[in-house]
């Protein structure tokens, strides 16, 4: 058998394998493990499963700080000295 | 050979028609989403440390189209490419986050999540330091044009949580508008740990708050400003997890709209010790989100 008598099929072939294989590894690509979601975008994720979220209520301070709040409260970690911390942004939008 | 070359028979013909549809099928699969920027119009900012996205992933897309278009006033774009369908949330026609909708993994118990976003200046180096630091990389770097560069970690107690450098600029740092994202936290079983590794990897200024309820409370802080919280993972929980606060002008009235919306409320309205209320709710697919009230007349002086 020569190579002339390969037919162009076969050239197509390859190159169709080819490019499948690319593909492949574009969609697949990283993640894919611990939930994540690797199929062509990295910024899904499911969390471990729990059967009761939440419960907690009254008491359990969640809340950002407000300006002013916490300044006389001391600080305990390694900003030590400089007062409370600051609060969110406050600026409506459009305010520079 | 002959026979398997004999041009008039076609024997590869079928098989080549066969493998050249496969591969444009995957090849489709396999094209990038064409996302949008973070900050239109684009920002010459950038704050690190600072959340600046947040994405939801969802087995049932247009029931949580439904529901948080319904509680928030959210608009919706839709991008579909491959096998993916993504939509860009929108409040006020600007992109504030996004929905990812994928089936949960067979045979898995997984509970949907908002996805926190941190915006960095450079993916890889965060990479690099938040290994060092303990993290596990969930998904490696990945660029989209008009989005950005992004990756998803886990810290070193399991909750997750991804970094962004934007591709626009970072958000200007307003008060949020009711609907928007406002707050976010990290519940952890050891918090001032945990704040270690996050000023580690996005150079916060960490704050301990101090508090009557036994649980211990830190503050991170960049150009200024608060940006985080990590709270004691509360009793009952295991898996540390970060949670993502929207500003609502009625947290009760909120709670009641999502109920009636096909919500839970799994934390009932109550008031923060700032005087605003804070509701937990799930939303139909299962995925948490909490609510807070939050007056703008507060006595924050700007950092010049």
């Amino acid at each position: 058998m020569s190579v002339k008598s390969l037919p162009w099929e076969v050239g197509v072939a390859g190159l169709l394998l080819l490019g499948l294989v690319t593909a492949c590894v574009g969609v697949v690509g990283p993640g894919g493990s611990d939930g994540t979601v690797g199929v062509g975008y990295v910024g899904g994720y499911y969390e471990p499963y729990v059967a009761t979220y939440g419960g907690w209520g009254r008491g359990y301070n969640v809340a950002p700080p407000r300006g002013g709040d916490h300044g006389d409260h001391g600080d305990h970690g390694d900003h030590g000295g400089r007062g409370g911390p600051p609060s969110i942004p406050s600026r409506p939008p459009g305010h520079h | 050979m002959s026979v398997l070359f004999d041009r008039t028979r076609h024997p590869l013909r079928g098989l080549l028609a066969l493998l050249a549809l496969t591969t444009c099928s995957v090849a489709l699969a396999a094209l990038p989403l064409d996302l949008p920027p973070v900050s239109n119009p684009a920002s010459t900012e950038h704050h690190p440390g600072k959340v600046i996205w947040a994405d939801l992933v969802t087995p049932n897309l247009g029931a949580d189209e439904s529901f948080y278009g319904g509680l928030f006033g959210w608009t919706f774009q839709t991008i579909h490419t491959g096998d993916t369908d993504y939509a860009v949330v929108l409040l006020d026609g600007r992109p504030i986050a996004g929905m990812l909708q994928k089936a949960i993994p067979a045979g898995e118990k997984r509970r949907p999540a908002w996805l926190t976003f941190i915006a960095v200046r450079d993916v890889d180096a965060a990479r690099g330091i938040a290994i060092s630091h303990g993290a596990k990389i969930l998904s490696e770097p990945k660029t989209y044009a008009g989005r950005g560069r992004q990756a998803v970690f886990a810290d070193p107690e399991g909750a997750v949580f991804a970094v962004l450098a934007s591709a626009s600029g970072d958000p200007p740092d307003f008060l949020a508008a009711p609907g928007d994202w406002i707050w976010s936290a990290s519940f952890e079983r050891e918090p001032k740990q945990s704040a270690a590794f996050y000023k580690a990897v996005f150079g916060y200024d960490v704050f301990d708050v101090p508090s009557d309820d036994g649980a211990e409370h830190v503050i991170l802080s960049s150009d200024d400003y608060a940006r985080a919280a990590i709270h004691t993972l509360p009793p009952a929980h295991r898996q540390p997890h970060w949670l993502n606060f929207i500003r609502v002008l009625d947290t009760v009235e909120t709670s009641a709209k999502a109920v009636a919306l096909g919500g839970r409320v799994v934390v009932e309205p109550y008031v923060d010790r700032h005087g605003g209320k804070i509701a937990v709710i799930v939303d139909p697919t299962g995925a948490a989100v909490a609510v807070l009230e939050w007056s703008d007349t507060d006595t924050k002086v700007e950092p010049k």
